[in-house]
């Protein structure tokens, strides 16, 4: 349960702040939306890649359909990809990696804060 | 071990955050690419799809209104000039930022600071040169003496910072974000340093190559493969003209020296070959309708973003159309509601060199008549991405800078020459001569704007809707005695000196002659009897002949006629020529079933270079390749010098096909022209061997593969290669390969203004818009789009409206 919110939560952060904050504060904010919600590692990591690479990789294809522009084909030649279809998934692939991450790194912070209080507690 | 894989993971998302935010060699930093909120995703969007309908711009004294026409042509209604080129900037960085801004780069030798050591000798030759160093003394010169355009440019400047300001990392220009940097601000200086930049493109000189030459050839040798003037002379200004002045020209010193060394020196870039234009006006006794009807299409490298920006610019007392050169103000070839202009390159040569004779290795003295005179260095700190600062000294004497010396393009240590360029003096105000001109109702205010104007010289054509048509010949041209500053000259003998410039009433110039028309395709600019001395290397010898005798034969001409003549392919030089080669040609090589095919091609060729004519191939390796094999020798003999022109080449194989200079002393025997034709015609057969087997067709387009480049050749995906259009070097049509009609204007001066025009690009720099290369297909047809005045109000044909406040 937790992970799906956490995908769905991670989607609409992506969705929101990226249009005013660059890609490293979105991957701050799922760090902190992960330890807040706190799935299981792995929940953290495809909660947090998924949210982010489907959103990314979801604009790339608004953009193309909307604009029909040549650009994303022109930048695949230049970069030596081929079309622009493969700079989707490498966007996509990109999103996923940072935000999976993100997810992660925030999952392990709470547990271990977690961890120690109880400790503290018990002790 | 949780503490261990928290650090471990801790450090793996920094690491990754960081390294995708890093570039590695020429690859952007991956992430600011690729998000699609502020990547290059967001520049797939075009300029309507994200109209704005108000847009802030600070220091206006009143509202200015922003129409877009279908084509994204701006046209910015503004109450005031100050707010009309506070506008213009503002409105030309939001479509050309990118662009101006490396434009402006590259005139300041400061390419390497962008794409790293691989434009270090280019950046220190442009600085070499002086070109930032004459625009800083045109700066501290319209500062003191003409505050009024200084306030417009400084206005444009405030326009184009302001968008500056306003610019967000989704709306960043691709190419920025592509090689990884941000643009700087703008300045009034740099709309200077770009003019200047212009004059960089369309001036060159030859003097190294014919001092080579005297030395080689004899003087007498020189003059004869190198007149002058041809003998079938057609200049820009008609030769009935009557020249009614006593000339200011000196005479010539007696026994004068010239330098004696052979000069192994690097020549420096020129104006490439296709680099020239076409313009004209016919008088309304000749046109169907009795309006004068103005073209000009200038040719230059086929770039995209285009050198060309289109824009209407309209103040409540003038309203003037046509294109801009981004970075700019004004309208540089266009229209208003009186009159209209346009402009080709004035070729003469005004760049000359004299040689520097230091008083000792510490160069800060050197001769000049009986005294040694001071000079002035001036350190050069060139920015170098991913290096240390280069620092080059210039020296800097009266005459401009020492370009050659020990540190650059000489393989001598005592070798030192200086350049003198009208660049360098400050005393110019071209951007003036511009406003001006944008304003102009009549025949004497064209003539008062040009007299600001020093450099690029350019045949500056006219038209009024009263009814005139003229041409003036504008320049600030170096008072020079017979054959002053054709070969380098010694610095140290005062008399070699420039004696001053023509004075601006003795530039030529003509006002609605008998002909009816006036027209110029950077040919000579006059014939022998203007009593000024007039040289170049590189005039044009068949543009303005088929030009003149076309214009000549046609009556009741309407504006398409004019539009057909700038798109017009007949190649005059094969008509002159290939009769002449298959001549000399006669039975050679026949039996071979190839050159039989290749023959009859050349044979039913009706010499129009359309795009799908193979003869026009044909013709074109043959020629290169037997004029190649002609002076193969005098080419090859070890120091810098140019061929003789085309013109002589063929007037040579036609009128004296024995002459010496058609002996290949290396080979056995005597060789006549004939040797050199079979020659080319053999070389021709192994190249169309090697093309079919390759690439198939050799219809001309599929040969010549006209390619519109980006600015940054790498980024070969934003340019437009294999245009299928005709044309070719010689020819009106000017389209080679590279280089071609670069702005094609039409404009009929009736009771309303009708016109229209073309350039090979769009409005758009962004490569991802619709409205970058949407030109080019029309372009490549030989069409125009509608270039008619837009009344503030008018409803019809609009893209979408922005007003600035």
């Amino acid at each position: 349960m937790k992970f799906l919110l956490f995908t769905l939560l991670s989607a609409l952060v992506v969705v929101f702040l990226n249009i005013v904050a660059p890609y490293w504060a979105v991957m701050i904010a799922l760090t902190v939306l992960a330890g807040i919600i706190r799935p299981s590692g792995w929940g953290g990591f495809f909660g947090g890649g998924l949210g982010m690479g489907l959103v990314w990789l979801g604009q790339t294809v608004y953009i193309s359909a909307v604009t029909s522009s040549t650009l994303p084909d022109k930048m695949g030649a230049l970069m030596g990809l081929g079309s622009g279809l493969n700079l989707m998934l490498l966007t996509a692939v990109l999103g996923f990696i940072l935000g999976g991450f993100s997810g992660l790194l925030g999952v392990m912070f709470r547990n271990l804060v977690q961890k120690k209080r109880r400790d503290v507690y018990l002790g | 071990m949780k503490y261990i894989s928290l650090l471990v993971v801790l450090i793996l998302t920094c690491a990754l955050g960081v390294l995708v935010s890093l570039p590695f060699g020429q690859i952007p930093p991956l992430a600011p690419l690729l998000d699609p909120n502020h990547g290059f995703w967001q520049n797939s969007f075009s300029e309507d799809q994200l109209a704005e309908e108000t847009l802030s711009l600070e220091n206006l004294n009143a509202a200015v209104e922003v129409v877009y026409d279908e084509q994204l042509i701006p046209h910015i209604y503004a109450e005031n000039e100050l707010d009309l080129y506070r506008a213009q900037g503002y409105i030309t960085a939001k479509h050309r930022l990118w662009q101006m801004e490396f434009q402006t780069r590259a005139a300041a030798g400061r390419l390497s600071e962008i794409v790293g050591p691989m434009a270090l000798e280019l950046d220190r030759m442009t600085r070499r040169k002086g070109l930032a160093y004459g625009a800083e003394k045109g700066i501290s010169y319209i500062t003191e003496n003409d505050p009024a355009t200084l306030a417009l440019v400084e206005a444009y400047a405030d326009g184009v910072n302001q968008y500056i300001a306003q610019l967000t990392d989704a709306r960043l220009p691709v190419e920025y974000k592509l090689l990884n940097y941000r643009p700087e601000p703008w300045s009034a200086y740099k709309s200077l340093l770009l003019l200047k930049y212009m004059t960089d493109m369309l001036v060159g000189d030859r003097d190294l190559e014919y001092s080579n030459l005297k030395k080689i050839l004899g003087k007498v040798n020189l003059d004869r493969l190198y007149p002058d003037f041809p003998s079938e002379n057609d200049p820009v200004i008609e030769k009935e003209r009557v020249w009614d002045f006593t000339s200011a020209a000196p005479a010539k010193p007696d026994s004068l020296n010239y330098p004696e060394e052979t000069l192994q020196l690097e020549p420096l870039a020129q104006p490439t070959e296709g680099t020239g234009s076409n313009n004209w006006a016919v008088s309304g006794k000749k046109t169907k309708n009795g309006n004068p009807i103005l073209a000009n299409d200038p040719h230059l490298s086929l770039n995209l973003p285009s050198l060309w920006y289109s824009m209407q610019l309209s103040t409540p007392t003038h309203t003037v159309k046509g294109a801009t050169l981004p970075g700019a103000l004004g309208i540089i070839s266009g229209f208003n509601e009186n009159i209209a202009w346009g402009v080709t390159n004035a070729t003469k040569d005004t760049r000359d060199w004299y040689k520097i004779t230091y008083q000792d290795a510490s160069r800060k003295a050197y001769k000049y008549g009986q005294e040694w005179k001071p000079t002035e260095f001036r350190i050069e700190e060139i920015a170098v991405k991913g290096q240390e600062v280069f620092l080059d000294t210039v020296v800097y004497t009266h005459y401009g800078p020492v370009v050659y010396d020990q540190s650059f393009k000489s393989d001598r240590q005592d070798v030192n020459f200086a350049l003198r360029w009208i660049v360098h003096q400050g005393t110019s105000n071209e951007q003036k001569t511009f406003i001006q001109l944008n304003k102009a109702t009549n025949h004497d205010q064209y003539t008062e704007a040009l007299k600001d104007y020093a450099a690029p010289a350019q045949n500056f054509v006219f038209a009024s809707k009263s009814g005139d048509i003229a041409m003036r010949i504008q320049g600030k041209f170096p008072l020079k005695w017979e054959e002053q500053g054709k070969f380098f000259m010694d610095g140290a003998d005062p008399r070699m000196e420039w004696q001053g410039f023509i004075p601006f009433e003795h530039n030529a110039n003509t006002l609605n002659p008998e002909r009816g028309f006036v027209s110029s395709a950077n040919q000579h600019p006059v014939d022998s009897t203007y009593p000024y001395y007039v040289f170049d290397n590189s005039y044009e010898h068949y543009r303005n002949r088929r030009l003149n005798r076309e214009l000549s034969a046609m009556e009741q001409i309407t504006v398409e006629d004019m539009k057909g003549l700038q798109y017009d392919s007949y190649n005059l030089q094969a008509a002159e020529s290939l009769p002449v080669m298959l001549n000399l040609l006669a039975t050679y090589g026949a039996s071979s079933k190839e050159a039989q095919k290749y023959l009859a091609d050349l044979k039913s060729w009706d010499f129009f270079a359309d795009p799908a004519k193979k003869g026009q191939t044909l013709y074109s390796i043959w020629f290169a390749e037997t004029s190649e094999s002609i002076w193969r020798e005098l080419m090859e003999q070890g120091s810098p010098v140019v061929r003789p022109n085309n013109y002589q080449t063929i007037a040579l194989m036609s009128t004296s096909p024995q002459d010496s200079v058609f002996d290949v002393h290396m080979a056995e025997g005597v060789q006549t022209a004939e040797y050199h034709v079979r020659v080319g015609f053999d070389s021709l057969l192994v190249a169309m061997k090697n093309w079919e087997s390759k690439e198939g067709d050799y219809g001309w387009a599929d040969y010549k593969k006209t390619t519109i480049q980006h600015l940054v050749p790498n980024f070969k995906a934003f340019s437009v290669a294999g245009v299928y259009t005709g044309g070719g070097s010689g020819i009106l049509n000017a389209t080679g390969s590279r280089h071609g009609a670069s702005w094609r204007m039409v404009v009929e001066l009736g009771s309303t203004i009708n016109a229209f025009g073309i350039y090979p690009g769009g409005q758009s720099g962004n490569p991802g818009s619709r409205f970058y290369d949407n030109f080019i297909p029309i372009w490549a047809k030989g069409d125009y789009v509608d270039f008619g005045l837009k009344k503030k109000g008018d409803q019809k044909g609009i893209l979408f409206k922005t007003t600035l406040k």
